[in-house]
């Protein structure tokens, strides 16, 4: 696990969150950063939901918001190329905190809509287009493209140019 | 003068309610819309017809009358939207020409301005408005996305909104400054006033056409 790094000063408030969340699950991270004032902490899948549900419940971090959940690939990293990320927001203690999960290809992930319900939106918009799938997750369908849209856009993979389908796509029958 | 015509070579009057117009009579009407703006000049300096008279077709008439009042949709789809807004604010006063009054309900309005790009899952929304605008209409393709999609050339953008709908006046510009705009509501308003139609001698709209309507 990468050290804090020790000339820079940090917050108080981030003092506490750090200091709980590795009293509380400690080796079981797979990492830890600290960088220009944002704490980062990458969790196992295993420990995601319990590590999640910890962040919004002890009045210690008292995590009420969770400002994003997003996808990312990373092609180059052949053992776990994908990720999820969570951005948590603490309204009462005024601190932030960056949760990652690294993801291998097809691998799934619980979903986290029971702890933070706009985790929903957020989860669909990761999976349909990384192609991340959520176990248990309410309502796991597509979002921002059509229905019958093939393919997971933000994966590097996807072509940058070009329509899918041709101009038209044939999914306007009975719609218009 | 066509007034002499032989009633055999006279197109017929389009409207048969102005032939029992008390101004002209119907000999008098048809040689008129028969007639070329000059003639239709000189006639009206004739004597033994009344001040009051219509000077070319029906059609002309309304034509003029739209021109001065064409209601656009009130319907923005991206930041060209922002710049339509502003023709429409008191800096371009669009109201001088009659086409400040947006209108929020398709059925009121005499045609849109597609402000923006039109995602895919958007089309078969701007489709339906579309077709819920009652004839004559008239669509204004504004901005490069609205025209031919821009530079996104991507999954989940229509690559001109012309695929979909006729449009009638394509205006360039990313976005188009107002006074862009208001040149293509110019041109539009010569087309309102022509009574021309993108749609004309379409027997379906592309959208329809292309998924076998």
């Amino acid at each position: 696990m990468e050290a804090i790094q020790e000339n820079v000063e940090i917050p108080e408030a981030l003092k506490v969150v750090f200091a709980k969340l590795e009293e509380e699950f400690g080796d079981k991270f797979l990492g830890s950063s600290f960088f220009r004032g944002e704490l980062t902490f990458t969790v196992s899948v295993d420990d995601y939901v319990a590590v999640a549900t910890l962040c919004k419940e002890s009045p210690d971090l008292a995590f009420e918001r969770l400002d994003c959940l997003l996808g990312n690939h990373y092609p180059k990293r052949a053992e776990a190329p994908f990720e999820v990320v969570l951005h948590l927001t603490s309204v009462s203690r005024n601190v932030r905190l960056r949760l990652k999960v690294p993801l291998a290809e097809g691998q799934k992930i619980p979903t986290i809509s029971g702890v933070w319900a706009s985790a929903d939106w957020d989860e669909r918009e990761a999976w349909e287009m990384y192609g991340i799938e959520f176990l248990g997750h309410p309502n796991l369908i597509r979002l921002l493209t059509t229905e019958d849209f093939v393919g997971f856009p933000l994966r590097k993979d996807f072509p940058v140019k070009g329509t899918v389908g041709g101009r038209i796509r044939t999914d306007l029958k009975g719609k218009i | 003068m066509g007034m002499t015509d032989p009633a055999g070579s006279r197109r017929a009057a389009p409207f048969s309610s102005l032939e029992t117009s008390r101004l002209l009579s119907a000999a008098d009407l048809a040689a008129l819309t028969d007639a070329s703006d000059a003639q239709v000049k000189e006639a009206l300096h004739e004597d033994h017809i009344p001040g009051v008279a219509i000077p070319a077709s029906l059609e002309k008439l309304l034509g003029f009358g739209r021109s001065f009042s064409w209601w656009p949709l009130l319907f923005g789809l991206a930041c060209c939207a922002i710049e339509m807004m502003a023709t429409a604010g008191p800096r371009y006063d669009l109201s001088r020409f009659g086409m400040e009054a947006m209108r929020a309900s398709p059925r009121q309005a005499d045609g849109m301005i597609v402000a923006g790009w039109c995602s895919t899952k958007m089309a078969p929304r701007v489709v339906r408005l579309y077709e819920q605008i009652a004839d004559p209409k008239w669509v204004l393709a504004m901005g490069s996305c609205a025209t031919s999609g821009n530079i996104w050339n991507t999954y989940n953008v229509v690559q001109g909104i012309d695929a979909l709908i006729p449009v009638d006046v394509y205006v360039p510009g990313c976005p188009p400054r107002p006074e862009a705009l208001w040149e293509g509501l110019e041109m539009l308003r010569d087309r309102v006033k022509q009574s021309r139609h993108a749609y004309d001698g379409l027997r379906v709209i592309p959208a329809r056409a292309a998924i076998g309507e």
